[in-house]
């Protein structure tokens, strides 16, 4: 039996062994905990919005002319039904859960005027939801992103998916480098038995610290550690011990960067997306560095930008690498794009 | 020595009837409701409005918490049976000392005077009629063969090597044992209260006579209440279930008034305590919507949804006409069981399906950052889909639209086997648009009439705010009562 659990739906957001009451607010891992749990102190605004306490209200009617205002902000700049999903999630992680039947005040999570100003910045500038509300909701997991951290992409997802198909995947060490928010070391880390580990490397502090405090939600402080430093600088004392290594590194070409979608360029952090000249810089230092870090019969996958990019890395393993890798694989996205590149140490 | 024991026995105080399975709906806290204008998002989008213009794709699921188990439990079987030994108990029907069965009863002919009359034949003739209806209802010859055939399963010795499938068999067949002794259980108790009156008369004991006479007159109510209860005693009726709900031709109008059908049934599932929730949805472009999945989950969920299947129409002035000219347009509804039993379930092959990223375009990865992540899964072999926009993961996406192929192949699965079984529900590609099963006129007149069962509503803002029971009930008791009797 393995411990993989099939997590329904609700559990994503209910049953995870959340302590959302003493999960502290991302800053304060760095700070000093602050007992006072004073919504208007700045650490707490850092908190995703869904855990933040049900510190307010506002009558009904009040509610609804925000949601109302804020449909026809939406449809007056963009014609994108997502909006408007989006909104309705807005105010689903700003409110209680459980509907207030007969009565005209909802318990709120943050001030009404916030809310107001939330959508202003997403319509106005573009500011990516998922930092609006401090989440993103990514498989089964519902993870603290902020800005200065990459928000997971669906995508990625599937990278779970295809350490789960490894024989013995369950027991053994793995990395995930470039963590950001921690999603994938999260996801990987679920999985494993008591014997198995996930290390989660990042650069960024910022990244390192939103990380911890997803792994710290999700219970996996034994199974999951986060090490800040650069790819596998901080791994050296579990080289060529690895069972895997998974990675979504930065993989956009330097050039195509200011014209992406502003939601991307102006708010995420560079660092996880710009993949040098033509994009291959990290993923191609991975591949190098995995031939060693991984043990023998160790698995990978990375994520590239897709198609051309994973042929190349394909090919370059094949051919160039062949005496370290063996059984490479490109494997497609939901999209058809062929988005992974898997193999394993000879 | 026989007397004091049936005196006995009739002093035992009797298990309190179980609430009647149809709580009178509570009136809808909310008052928005979904008449063709009247758009109207709740805050917390508790309620749903499908929007006529600007704010079509606002409607959101009502997040009515979880699904309350609704009192409606099988209300026949008090308790499970498991053992073999009790079905040779039902081939001897109870029997009064002079030999009265409850058939033999309907067979005097007795006339059945008002509940208020005094008169223990005529409380009698009643409840042994509602008996024969309740056993019509339960497909009682059916359900004997079943409790044989699952009880020869359970005394196989090899049965508990699969423990899910003993698991699964061995409650089924408590379940149907329930139901059996139940109904047993309740001519024994008519066949006794008609000894014991005949008994006081001979004895001149008033209060005996009077105690018993009032016995008879709880259980003819009791018995009227177990009538409605058989209606849900269909194979997957205790299932949840999706329900689709189509736009039939001529655009705006016919789309507008598929949004207005499937907001009657979310407002019928809130006040019912059933979970709904918004699995897949094409709106229209201008208002309403195309075509649409829900997923309603509680307990009997499909057992009364599946009386809405068919094709529904709508006669008003339509406010996308601006000539205000009298328009006709149709909606079909589909209902399909998402079955607990997994015997019937279709197996489906991971490697027959192809799992697209529903609207894909684009670099996709770290280019782009979007909360749109709808998943569309083909089952290759049947050519059927199914999609899930609604989930804030893709993952999830994926599950939902997974949990939606399901059912779509089990209710084929079902189809298949629709020589054995008769619930067989269609599907919204076998719904053909002659198939109307009601009318609801807004204009000249007001009414909504059930074409099956000639069924009328005189109010039908009340009915599309979902109180729809009374049409449900009235078609289930009807198509039940209209099936030839199999026992």
């Amino acid at each position: 039996m393995l411990l993989r659990l099939p997590f329904t739906l609700s559990s994503a957001l209910l049953s995870p062994p959340l302590h959302p009451h003493r999960s502290k607010p991302f800053s304060s891992l760095s700070s000093s905990p602050n007992p006072n749990p004073n919504p208007n102190h700045s650490s707490n605004t850092t908190l995703p919005l869904f855990l933040r306490p049900l510190s307010y209200s506002a009558p009904v009617s009040s509610l609804l002319s925000f949601r109302l205002w804020a449909e026809s902000l939406a449809l007056s700049s963009v014609d994108d039904p997502h909006l408007l999903r989006e909104l309705s999630w807005l105010i689903d992680d700003a409110s209680a859960h459980k509907h207030p039947r007969n009565d005209s005040l909802v318990p709120l999570r943050a001030e009404l005027h916030e809310l107001y100003e939330l959508w202003r910045e997403r319509i106005e500038k573009r500011r990516p939801f998922q930092y609006l509300v401090g989440c993103e909701h990514w498989r089964d997991l519902v993870l603290g992103v902020r800005e200065g951290v990459l928000i997971p992409r669906p995508e990625t997802e599937m990278v779970v998916d295809l350490v789960g198909e490894v024989e013995g995947f369950e027991r053994g060490w793995w990395a995930d480098l470039g963590t950001g928010s921690g999603a994938l070391a999260i996801g990987i880390g679920r999985m494993l038995r008591e014997d198995g580990r996930v290390f989660a490397t990042d650069l960024s502090s910022d990244a390192v610290e939103v990380a911890r405090f997803n792994v710290e939600r999700y219970g996996l402080k034994d199974k999951v550690e986060i090490r800040q430093g650069s790819w596998f600088e901080p791994l050296q004392d579990v080289k060529g011990k690895l069972a895997g290594i998974v990675s979504n590194p930065p993989y956009i070409p330097t050039s195509h960067l200011p014209g992406l979608q502003p939601e991307v360029g102006l708010h995420e952090p560079r660092l996880a997306l710009d993949g040098g000249e033509n994009g291959m810089d990290h993923l191609l230092h991975l591949c190098e560095g995995s031939a060693s870090a991984l043990k023998s019969g160790g698995f990978f996958a990375f994520e590239t930008n897709g198609d051309a990019h994973s042929e190349f890395l394909a090919d370059l393993m094949t051919a160039k690498w062949g005496k370290f890798f063996h059984n490479i694989k490109i494997v497609l996205d939901f999209a058809g794009i062929k988005r992974f590149v898997t193999g394993y140490c000879r | 020595m026989v007397f004091s024991l049936l005196l006995k026995r009739s002093k035992t105080p009797k298990p309190l009837p179980l609430p009647l399975p149809l709580p009178l709906p509570t009136r809808n806290p909310n008052p928005l409701r979904a008449s063709p204008r009247s758009t109207a998002t709740s805050p917390l989008g508790l309620s749903i409005a499908y929007g006529a213009g600007a704010l079509s794709g606002t409607w959101r699921p009502s997040r009515c918490g979880e699904a309350s188990r609704s009192s409606i439990a099988p209300l026949l079987g008090l308790r499970s049976f498991s053992s073999p030994a009790t079905t040779a108990a039902i081939a001897e029907p109870p029997r009064t000392c002079d030999g009265l069965t409850v058939d033999a009863i309907v067979g005097k002919g007795w006339t059945i005077l008002d509940e208020g009359e005094s008169d223990w034949r005529s409380h009698a003739a009643a409840i042994a009629q509602s008996v024969q209806v309740i056993k019509k209802r339960l497909q009682w010859g059916r359900m004997i063969d079943k409790s044989m055939q699952l009880s020869a399963i359970l005394n196989k010795s090899d049965l508990w090597d699969d423990p899910d499938y003993a698991g699964r068999i061995s409650r089924e067949h408590g379940e149907i044992m329930g139901k059996i002794k139940g109904v047993n259980q309740f001519e024994q108790e008519l066949v006794e209260h008609i000894d014991l009156l005949k008994l006081a008369r001979e004895e001149n004991d008033n209060e005996l006579e009077a105690e018993s006479m009032r016995a008879l007159l709880e259980m003819r109510r009791k018995a009227k209440e177990k009538e409605l209860e058989a209606i849900l005693s269909g194979d997957n009726d205790s299932c949840s279930c999706f329900i689709e709900v189509q736009a039939g031709a001529g655009g705006t109008e016919s789309m507008d008034w598929a949004a207005m059908v499937m907001n009657m049934y979310m407002m019928w599932a809130q006040r019912r305590g059933f979970a709904v929730t918004v699995v897949e949805e094409m709106p229209g472009e201008i208002a309403g919507i195309k075509r649409a999945t829900i997923k309603v989950h509680g307990e009997y969920a499909f057992g009364y949804a599946k009386a809405e299947v068919g094709v529904h129409r709508l006669v008003r002035i339509s406010p996308f006409d601006s000539g205000k000219r009298r328009h006709t347009s149709f909606a079909a509804v589909a209902v399909i069981p998402i079955l607990g039993n997994v015997s019937t379930k279709y197996q489906i092959k991971e490697s027959d399906l192809r799992i697209e990223r529903f609207r894909a375009g684009g670099a996709g990865g770290q280019h782009v950052n979007t909360t749109e992540s709808a998943v569309r899964i083909v089952h290759i072999p049947t050519g059927i889909s199914a999609t899930c926009q609604n989930e804030r993961s893709q993952h999830q996406n994926k599950a939902s639209a997974m949990a939606v192929l399901q059912s779509r192949l089990d209710q084929l699965e079902i189809a298949r086997q629709a020589q054995m079984n008769a619930e067989h529900t269609q599907s919204l590609s076998e719904i053909s648009w002659g198939n109307q099963i009601r009318s609801y006129v807004l204009h000249p007149y007001r009414m909504v009439k059930d074409l099956r069962t000639n069924y009328e509503v005189s109010d039908p803002d009340s009915v599309l705010d979902g109180d729809i029971d009374g049409l449900i009930l009235s078609f289930l008791s009807a198509s039940l009562d209209k099936n030839e009797d199999r026992a």
